[in-house]
């Protein structure tokens, strides 16, 4: 097991470039989710740590080595395909040993690894099939047992969950991340599903366009992230967001919304007033107010999901979603008022989209 | 290094095709351009005038014009029953399966194996064809149809039109079967009816193949010899000739080097204006369905 | 009576014609290669024949170097399916897996030597032929039909390697196989089907080609199947059909076996073969 260090990496394919200077340090058995929209140049980053990608310029280094011009097949890594890329034409048993063979292994050694691998996994009675005998489930898990007979240095995953349905993504991601509990390695995971990245990560990497745009544990980026990229991306449903203006009098401060809506934030804003900004609040920390101290906003479509109810409402032109966990009659025309509490406020400059 | 291995893959197979397809076209440019004695040796230079002689034979313009009749006919026929051949076939059916081996059984026999049987089927003396057509009364006497000129175009015609129906099929079937059901499924409950699902959905999703059918038809038909050549010769007195049949007469019976290839030459620039043709086809066909998932080398 | 069968009676009505029109020479071939000599020119003609003459076979084997001819069209045929794969399979892999300039214009370049026809080059041919002393040499056809099938294999290979997840070789990669290795024991057993299919269309082309083969083999020894049995026909008096059609069933009805039971394969690889 080794660390992974990334160091100004960009990547040029032709005259367009998709990665734009990578910075990234994983720690020795770390377990690093890469996540980002569709098309950011996450794959390509693994690609890049896993040699299937040259390196246009900056320095890859697994543990103390420098990898950029060492091949794939020597670099020590294992890696799990989104479509499991398992070798068609031979048994489970046959794919999972396949890398051992290759190392020219002891034939009693691989088949201890092999049968180990395969009890962790549950694949035992599976060894004699061919891939296209499993099922999606299967599949992924023999997937995972061929980079697990390897002890390799690093692991690395491409969104391997991607093709499951919802109730066995849920599954299958509780055992990757026991199995990474159990054994330590050094993994890199790449998905676009923000809850499988925080669910599932020491450390989670927010991409977006060829760039980094935060790196920190799941609470970090929950609790203060550091753009508007990220606070729309990270969270479930995302977190609203209101563009306003900043104003201060007599000792209240608030953010002024469409309609001249009065958002109040905490004093120590105060210095900035004038300033645009987009004031942030998560749907999950909205609280019911009287109709004296609270936003007023309109109902417009309830969503009971049996934990919660989420509510859309209009607010000052703007639209809004609170989830509650306490049950309420809301019907679609309502007039309901909010609360935001200053705590769980977040300000970003409206220029820069940069927390403030 | 890296970037070379993929030339390094691909130099066997140029080399072998420029050395047996591309040089004896250069050589066919410089013989065009020769004096040939009557033994077919090389005399000198000649200029224009092997053209200048293929321009002023009679014989060339008749194989000329035959030839026309000759691609026309064939490429029209052929179309005209293997659509409807290809979609009765892409339909489901008892005995699809005997069906289908059936019609693409011609393919698998050399052209030359065919019109030899059908050069004996045809004889004005004891032909089986004469026999069926007279066991079922068409025909009271023996016909002897390779004897004229214009019947033995006719018949050879429709050989070859027979022979081009599998490979015209199954370009047509890889059409139909690459058609998505689902959009069929959707005119079906927008309530077309037979007719206009294939008029307005069929017909203009088949539109690319049916082009390509016809481009490479043209080439084929176009450079067909052994039909011809097996069954008459281009006989009988050059009443079937057709441009490939006269050139090789040239080239091989008569020795007439310079204006057989002057003629190969300006076959070869027909074939060039249908290969372009068929190139714009093909990448305006491709141009969706590009991979775009190449790697670098 | 269920819809099915009402449309198979009607499609099979529709198509009789054209069956009959198939299966008739096939008829004719047979009818003529098995009865004996002289009921073949009988007036008026007819179908009908008195016995099975089963040694027309045997004696058109021998009176007419059947045999000779047929290890010829093997020879040549063998050969130049090897070659054409074994040039094939690596230029085919290229197109499939890498991206290099010079790509779409070798593509078009392919195109075009699948355009020319031996026919319109036949000449040409024969003096390169006649100037390296390879006339009357079956190498010559061997080469050729190597030459005029590649561009059609490259395209059937390089669509069927399209289909083969580029991330099985890469996988592969990563459990520590070598490009070569990857190659030889991922890819490549992947890609048997299609390298069969590509085979046996090479070979039928070439066991079937005649204007190459009666240019530049002018010796009886050297001729192959077609040529040979043309050579029966062409600018003969007499004319021995009933071992002319013996011959034919014998050259035509194992390849057309062969050919029956490959011609799912060829309907969707030709599809994407021809057609891109
Ligand atoms: N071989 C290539 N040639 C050119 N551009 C490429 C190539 N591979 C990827 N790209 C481009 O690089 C960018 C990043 O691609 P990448 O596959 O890394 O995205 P991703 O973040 O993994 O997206 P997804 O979540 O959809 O898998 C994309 O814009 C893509 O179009
Ligand atoms: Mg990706």
């Amino acid at each position: 097991m080794s660390s992974v260090t990334i160091r100004g990496i960009r990547k040029k394919y032709g005259s367009m470039d998709v990665l734009h200077g990578i910075d990234l340090d994983i720690r020795d058995q770390e377990f690093v989710v890469l996540v980002g929209p569709s098309g950011c140049g996450k794959s390509t980053l693994l690609r890049m740590i896993a040699g299937l990608e040259s390196v246009s310029s900056g320095d890859i280094m697994i543990g103390e080595r420098v990898v950029n011009d060492v091949p794939a097949k020597s670099r020590d890594i294992a890696m799990v395909f989104q479509n499991y890329a398992l070798y068609p034409h031979m048994s489970v048993y046959e794919n999972m040993s396949f890398s051992l063979r290759l190392r020219k292994q002891a034939k009693e050694m691989i088949d201890r690894k092999v049968r180990e691998a395969a009890s962790i996994l549950n694949l035992t009675s599976y060894l004699e099939r061919s891939p296209r005998q499993l099922s999606g489930g299967q599949r992924q898990r023999v997937a995972m047992g061929r980079a697990l007979v390897r002890d390799a240095q690093v692991f690395l995953f491409d969104e391997p969950l991607s093709n499951l349905d919802a109730k066995l993504r849920v599954v299958m991601r509780t055992e990757i991340k026991a199995l990474h509990q159990r054994l330590k390695t050094t993994s890199v995971y790449v998905t676009h599903d923000q809850i499988e990245a925080m669910t599932m990560a020491d450390r989670i990497v927010v991409m977006n366009a060829g760039r980094i745009e935060q790196i920190g544990t799941p609470l970090q980026l929950y609790d203060t992230p550091a753009n508007l990229f990220v606070a729309d991306f990270i969270g479930s449903p995302s977190m609203n967001v209101l563009p306003g203006t900043l104003r201060a009098e007599g000792g209240a401060v608030w953010v002024e919304i469409a309609d001249g809506l009065r958002l109040p934030v905490p004093a120590a804003h105060a210095a900035r007033a004038g300033q645009k900004v987009v004031f942030g609040i998560r749907p999950e920390h909205t609280l019911l107010a009287d109709a004296g101290s609270g936003i007023p906003l309109e109902v417009e479509v309830v969503e009971p999901t049996g934990a919660n109810i989420q509510v859309y409402a209009k607010i000052g032109g703007a639209h809004l979603c609170a989830i509650f966990t306490d049950r309420h009659e809301f019907r679609p025309g309502d007039l309901i008022h909010l609360a935001f509490p200053e705590a769980k406020i977040h300000l970003f400059d409206a220029a820069s989209g940069m927390r403030l | 290094m890296q970037k070379s291995i993929p030339l390094l893959m691909i130099v066997p197979s140029l080399l072998m095709a420029m050395a047996i397809i591309g040089y004896p076209i250069l050589d066919l440019a410089w013989t065009s351009s020769q004096e040939v004695s009557r033994f077919g040796k090389l005399t000198g230079f000649a200029g224009w005038e092997n053209f200048a002689e293929v321009f002023g034979d009679q014989l060339f313009w008749d194989s000329l014009w035959r030839t026309g009749i000759w691609t026309f006919f064939v490429v029209v026929g052929t179309l005209a029953v293997s659509l409807p051949v290809a979609i009765i076939l892409n339909d489901d059916f008892y005995g699809r399966g005997l069906a289908r081996v059936i019609i693409m059984l011609p393919w698998s026999v050399s052209l030359t194996m065919t019109a030899v049987v059908w050069r004996w089927a045809l004889n004005g003396r004891a032909g089986l064809l004469n026999a069926t057509l007279m066991d079922i009364g068409i025909i009271d006497q023996p016909v002897e149809w390779l004897a004229t000129a214009s019947t033995a175009f006719v018949v050879e015609i429709l050989v070859g039109i027979l022979v081009s129906i599998p490979f015209t099929t199954t370009i047509l079937l890889g059409g139909l079967s690459a058609m998505p059901q689902d959009t069929y499924e959707a005119a079906m409950v927008d309530g077309a009816s037979g007719w206009h699902q294939f008029r307005y959905i069929t017909l203009p999703l088949m539109k690319p193949f049916i082009n390509i059918a016809i481009v490479l038809n043209v080439i084929y038909v176009f450079n067909s010899l052994p039909i011809i050549w097996v069954m008459t010769e281009g006989g009988p007195a050059n009443g079937t000739d057709i441009l490939v049949t006269y050139l090789y007469k040239l080239a091989f019976r008569f020795g007439q080097l310079g204006k057989a290839a002057a003629i190969s030459l300006i076959m070869f620039g027909v074939l060039l204006v249908f290969t372009l043709l068929y190139v714009a086809l093909v990448s305006r066909g491709e141009e969706d369905a590009a991979p775009e998932d190449e790697k670098e080398a | 009576m269920s819809r099915k069968l009402t449309r198979s009676l009607l499609y099979w009505l529709f198509l009789s014609p054209l069956v009959v029109v198939i299966l008739f020479p096939f008829g004719v071939m047979f009818v003529t290669a098995i009865r004996p000599r002289d009921e073949i020119f009988t007036y008026p003609p007819t179908w009908g024949f008195s016995e099975f003459r089963w040694t027309n076979f045997s004696e058109m084997w021998v009176k007419t170097n059947f045999g000779g001819a047929l290890m010829n069209s093997i020879y040549v045929s063998v050969l130049a399916t090897a070659i054409a794969l074994l040039l094939a399979i690596p230029a085919a892999y290229a197109m499939s897996r890498y991206r290099f300039a010079g790509k779409g214009l070798y593509r078009n370049f392919l195109l075009m030597t699948q355009m020319m026809s031996p026919i319109v080059l036949v000449l040409g041919l024969f003096r390169l032929m006649m100037a390296m002393g390879l006339v009357n040499d079956l190498n010559s056809l061997v080469v050729t039909y190597a030459a005029f099938n590649l561009a059609f294999t490259i395209w059937m290979l390089q669509s069927y390697f399209n289909s083969i997840p580029r991330d099985l070789e890469e996988a592969a990669w990563i459990d520590g196989a070598s490009h070569l290795t990857s190659l030889v024991r991922i890819f490549l057993p992947l890609a048997v089907p299609a390298m069969v299919v590509a085979a046996i269309f090479t070979f039928i082309n070439s066991w079937n080609e005649f204007v190459l083969a009666l240019t530049l083999m002018r010796s009886s020894e050297d001729f192959t199947l077609p040529v040979q049995i043309y050579a029966q026909v062409a600018g003969r008096y007499q004319v021995e059909w009933h071992h002319v059609m013996a011959g034919t069933v014998l050259a035509t009805v194992p390849v057309a076996i062969v050919f029956s039971w490959l011609q799912r394969y060829l309907i969707r690889g030709m599809a994407l073969g021809a057609v891109k």
